[in-house]
């Protein structure tokens, strides 16, 4: 019965937020639902397991969610799944609760489900999918996550042999999960126009099977591509079975299995959405890469890292980095490093604001490599944000860019950041913030500063 | 001909964690920036002879767990020469890597492992991580300075007989329950400051190679380096430290 209360509570509350605004709510349903019964999510009728799918990882998640919702519906396929991204318990229970019937009742082809890393542990314990694919197992979010190992080790908790695993080939740690599930697919990059290296002095990582240091050929992303262990002999497959390749730049397209694609977003980090996707469709959901394909031609990802603003006669390209996350952070690098025209940099790393205590680290940035951005006609560079600003200066400084070349301003005030902006030659800006110092900013142009 | 300064670097692709390249960045720069030429010797689970008396400075970064009994076998073999380092040279070990150098590492899951036991102290391994900025006074080489950092807390230290590196002014330290911050063990500094500790703190870089340029008998280098950026950088980290919300026991009241 204490089912049925929650369920209809979630309900009401669902149609409730929902007239208030449609964006919002999406944890609350579910959080209520789950206070009145615990296990309210296993108490859901109807969900075959071999249909859920989850898609973990530290970074491409909601965009391979997205992507394979979209997928799946484009062939006609009623799916569940959680695309507004909220990816814990009590978000998946929201989005069961408005899809059920008033008893609870489920009906889909394929449940779909973003899940949080941290999280996976009590998710599954009730919701036991029995396929999982985990894009990678980065450094992030260390104020909760510590280090991967803390979470690799709650994925363990939760793989078992009769799991069906769609796995990176090219994160060794995400590869490494092949040993605890009998079935494994890979999914993985063909080395591209905008593969890069890194200096001898910017550390790899350790072998996860013989704890000897982990060779990088090249990376695709940062921390992703083609490795290898001289010592055990652990190491990405040459051409995994799911494989983007044959990238063109200029023409927005890729193959995979033969079939021709429309790339939607020509970002290196999105490859891999991709390749999961493909892989996803055809192992779980038995769509072809065929099929899939034309999926391409009109797919919109959800909340994106990638924005152009129009300033004066400015043009502002805004990436959104995770904080706390080396990878997004060299991935934004690396976009900007592969611009040969003139440019400013607005860099605004700042304070970790999650939860409290809120505190100053940009520490990261040391894991990341400047060198190719520096060497790239930058005019100049702001480096702004309270509290951080001359550490983000600093790092620019130790990669070889003089202290003459830095504004520092050590404050988020909008006005001044544009003022900045207004001083540069070059009409080209690239700006690295917070979301909300960047919805200021794009408040501030429309709101007629322009 | 410059002198040459030699680094060892340990593990550096196992134990990579939180920038913490960014140590050996500042130390080389201080280095050259005095004349000196600055080799930087990496020290993997694969080099062979490796004898800590040959650098003049070395810096294990913090690591997983997981790593660590394959560390501590390798390093095994030469915990005296460790032991004898730390006498008169300098030596940086930063956050889980203390547990390494210490006598046993207390997991989660109730398993041990036994460390090097070069300095006189226990880690135990937390169920939860607790990140924040970090903030104490110290004094290395005879003098005293303030150090701001980070810290990212997965485990306990206890640092039984040994003396603390630092007092705390804000922020966990090795317990959260007292006023210490790490430990120091002859002119080893072991901290749970992490990441580009030595390029925030120049103070704390500049002392590690007085220090070295004592024991290679040079001169020390009378022109001090200009800290303004740093100085700068603690002053408005400090003020987001006086400003915020926290849950920690108050220092006054460990």
């Amino acid at each position: 019965m204490k089912f049925y209360f929650a369920l209809w509570l979630a309900k009401i509350l669902g149609v409730a937020i929902n007239l208030v605004s449609r964006d919002r709510g999406t944890n609350l349903p579910g959080e209520k639902a789950l206070a009145i019964d615990p296990s309210f999510v296993k108490h859901f009728k109807n969900i075959d397991y071999s249909k859920v799918i989850f898609i973990t990882g530290t970074n491409g998640k909601s965009s391979t969610t997205n992507l394979v919702d979209h997928i799946l519906k484009e062939n006609g396929k009623k799916i569940i799944s959680n695309i507004e991204g909220a990816n814990l318990l009590s978000g998946i229970a929201t989005i069961l609760a408005k899809e059920s019937t008033l008893t609870g009742k489920l009906k889909a082809d394929y449940f779909v489900f973003e899940t949080d890393e941290r999280y996976l542990p009590l998710v599954y314990a009730q919701l036991p999918a029995e396929n999982m694919l985990i894009t990678n197992l980065q450094k992030d979010q260390v104020q909760r996550n510590g280090d991967p190992d803390f979470i690799y080790r709650k994925l363990k908790e939760v793989i078992n042999p009769q799991m069906t695993l769609i796995l990176n080939n090219e994160e060794p740690r995400s590869r490494s999960f092949e040993e605890s599930s009998l079935r494994s697919v890979y999914y993985g990059v063909e080395r591209h126009d905008e593969s890069f290296n890194k200096g001898i002095d910017y550390p790899t990582q350790a072998c996860l099977k013989c704890h000897h240091d982990m060779v990088f050929d090249y990376y695709n992303v940062d921390s992703i591509g083609a490795f290898h262990c001289d010592f055990c002999g652990y190491a990405s497959e040459t051409i995994p079975e799911y494989q983007v390749n044959d990238i063109n730049f200029k023409e927005k397209t890729f193959k995979l299995k033969g079939v021709d694609y429309n790339m939607p977003y020509d970002l290196p980090f999105m490859f891999y959405n991709y390749a999961g996707a493909l892989a996803i469709c055809q192992e779980i959901c038995d769509i072809s890469p065929q099929k899939a394909a034309k999926a391409f031609n009109n797919f919109k990802n959800i909340g994106g890292r990638f924005e152009v603003l129009k300033y004066k006669d400015k043009t502002i390209k805004y990436m959104r980095i995770k904080q706390e996350n080396p990878d997004t952070l060299q991935s934004a690098l690396n976009i900007m490093a592969f611009d040969k025209q003139e440019k400013m940099v607005a860099l605004g790393l700042y304070t970790l604001v999650d939860f409290i205590p809120h505190y100053a680290n940009t520490f990261y940035a040391f894991d990341c490599d400047f060198k190719p951005l520096i060497d790239s006609k930058v005019e100049r560079y702001l480096c702004f944000s309270e509290h951080v600003s001359y550490d983000t200066a600093n790092r620019l400084i130790y990669e070889g860019v003089d202290k003459e070349d830095i504004t520092i301003m050590d404050s988020d005030n909008i006005k001044e950041i544009f003022a900045e902006i207004d001083k540069a030659e070059t009409n080209n800006i690239y700006l690295i913030t917070w979301i909300s110092t960047f919805e200021k900013m794009k408040k501030f142009i429309e709101g007629g500063q322009n | 001909m410059a002198t040459t300064l030699k680094i060892g670097w340990l593990f550096p692709n196992t134990f990579n964690l939180h920038g913490d390249r960014g140590n050996i960045l500042a130390i080389k720069a201080e280095g050259l920036r005095r004349g000196y030429k600055v080799e930087v010797f990496q020290i993997n689970l694969e080099t062979k002879d490796f004898d800590p008396m040959d650098y003049d400075f070395i810096f294990c970064p913090p690591g997983e767990i997981v790593h660590f009994k394959a560390v501590i076998e390798f390093l095994k073999p030469h915990n005296e020469a460790l032991m004898t380092f730390i006498e008169n040279r300098p030596m940086l070990v930063t956050g889980t890597s203390i547990g390494i150098f210490g006598e046993e590492i207390h997991r989660n899951d109730n398993s041990s492992i036994k460390g090097l036991g070069i300095v006189n102290l226990e880690v135990y391994e937390s169920h939860v991580v607790y990140g924040d900025d970090l903030y104490y006074h110290c004094q290395y080489n005879g003098n005293k300075m303030e150090i701001i950092g980070n810290q990212i807390q997965m485990m306990h230290v206890e640092i039984q007989e040994e003396s603390p590196f630092g007092g705390l002014i804000y922020g966990y330290g090795n317990t959260g329950n007292t006023k210490f911050e790490g430990a120091r063990s002859g002119k080893g500094i072991f901290t749970n400051t992490l990441g580009p500790l030595l390029v925030c703190n120049p103070w704390l870089t500049e002392e590690i190679i007085n220090l070295i340029e004592v024991n290679k008998g040079l001169p020390v280098w009378e022109e001090k380096r200009d800290n303004t950026l740093e100085l700068n950088s603690l002053k408005t980290k400090v003020a987001l430290i006086e400003k915020k919300e926290t849950r920690l026991i108050k220092i006054s009241e460990r």
